[in-house]
């Protein structure tokens, strides 16, 4: 085994598996990752204080890739763009694709390529926030890297967490997906307008999620069609 | 672009001690004005973490683990060590930023480097070759 593929084993293992992790580092793992959660906690909370003593309301959006996120953002940035002025964080693997989408529809948009990581966390939007004049902004989407497992892990100080879901995922999804549904506000179940076609049992969707948690708001959607994207906008308070 | 960065980097190669000012606002300038969309489709390396702006010259070699933006210019055949964060900094021509090296609102000269690792720098201007950190502290020039 080459030298420098032994030392990104080291290194993953230092940083991301506690499982992994030999006897001798175990406890500098664990005091690692308690640290770096209890940092992000914190610099989320500042992020949000920060946004609500300006007057801005945040939104992040979750789930997986193909779900609907990129195209719900465009439906809702259509109707309220008039109304708000609206920064889009745009968190990818690589390309602008998302973000060039949405930047048509009215909105200052800023991508964030994550490479190799899976999630965004509190520092991307901290960093990101540093640099812009938040006197120029009312309303702040994150919409986050295509994942329903990583984002769970980092809270990014938003007012309230959207989790998008849709029926051709089956209707396993939110089952399978316990955690995201937990600490979400409002759970979306997209591409309703293919319900007929593909069977999904919607109801099973919907009580999932209620099972989970029973404060989430769960709205069913199709942004294609535009069906209910309403129901969403009222039911963020925008 | 390549007008402002000439005229940035006649700027740092005269520094006097009331440069300060100046410097700032020459750095600001260029990154709001010439640094509005990314362009780093031409790095070599592996997937780092880019908030944009973030414009990468030709031949820049990025190590892993780094974090780039927003607002960040390197210059061509440039190399950036593994663990390093770099944030509204311009680092010109053939510089090479050592590893863990954090560094935001700052200006690297042409062929500079900055070999040694584990360094937190801002608001700063550094030309020249250091090996250690005690060097480095010694050779920038603070405008902030």
């Amino acid at each position: 085994m080459s030298e420098k593929r032994k030392q990104e084993i080291h290194r993953i293992k230092e940083l991301e598996s506690i499982n992994l992790a030999t006897e001798d580092i175990r406890e500098f793992v664990i005091e690692t990752k308690k640290e770096v959660e209890k940092d992000n906690e914190l610099l989320a909370n500042q992020i949000n204080n920060k946004l609500k003593n300006n007057g801005i309301k945040s939104i992040d959006i979750v789930g997986a890739i193909g779900a609907g996120k990129t195209a719900i953002l465009e439906k809702i940035a259509e109707k309220i763009s008039e109304k708000y002025r609206i920064l889009v964080i745009c968190g990818d693997i690589t390309t602008r694709v998302d973000a060039d989408r949405i930047e048509k529809h009215n909105v200052d948009t800023v991508q964030i390529n994550t490479g190799r990581e899976c999630a965004l966390n509190a520092y991307h939007i901290h960093q990101v926030l540093k640099s812009k004049d938040l006197n120029d902004y009312d309303l702040i989407f994150v919409e986050n890297v295509g994942n329903l497992i990583c984002p769970s892990e980092f809270k990014l100080g938003t007012d309230k967490r959207i989790t998008v879901v849709s029926i051709t995922e089956g209707e396993w999804v939110i089952e399978k997906h316990p955690m995201l549904f937990k600490m979400s506000d409002i759970a979306v179940i997209n591409k309703i307008d293919l319900l007929e076609r593909l069977g999904t049992n919607l109801d099973k969707m919907v009580k999932d999620a209620k099972n989970f948690n029973p404060n989430i708001e769960v709205i069913t959607i199709s942004a294609k069609t535009g069906k209910n994207i309403d129901l969403l906008i009222e039911a963020l308070e925008l | 672009m390549k007008k402002e960065l000439k005229e940035i980097e006649k700027t740092i190669s005269s520094l006097e001690l009331n440069s300060q000012t100046q410097i700032q606002e020459l750095l600001n300038i260029f990154l709001k004005t010439h640094l509005k969309r990314s362009k780093i489709d031409n790095f070599i390396g592996d997937y780092p973490t880019f908030i944009e702006p973030v414009h990468l010259e030709e031949n820049v070699k990025i190590g892993d683990d780094v974090l780039l933006g927003p607002n960040v210019f390197i210059g061509k055949n440039s190399e950036i060590k593994n663990y390093v964060e770099i944030s509204n900094s311009i680092i010109f021509d053939n510089a090479i930023i050592g590893e863990n090296i954090k560094m935001d609102n700052c200006i690297i000269g042409k062929n500079s480097s900055l070999s040694c690792k584990n360094t937190p720098i801002d608001n700063c201007v550094v030309v020249g070759n250091v090996k250690t950190k005690e060097d480095l502290y010694k050779i920038m020039y603070k405008f902030k």
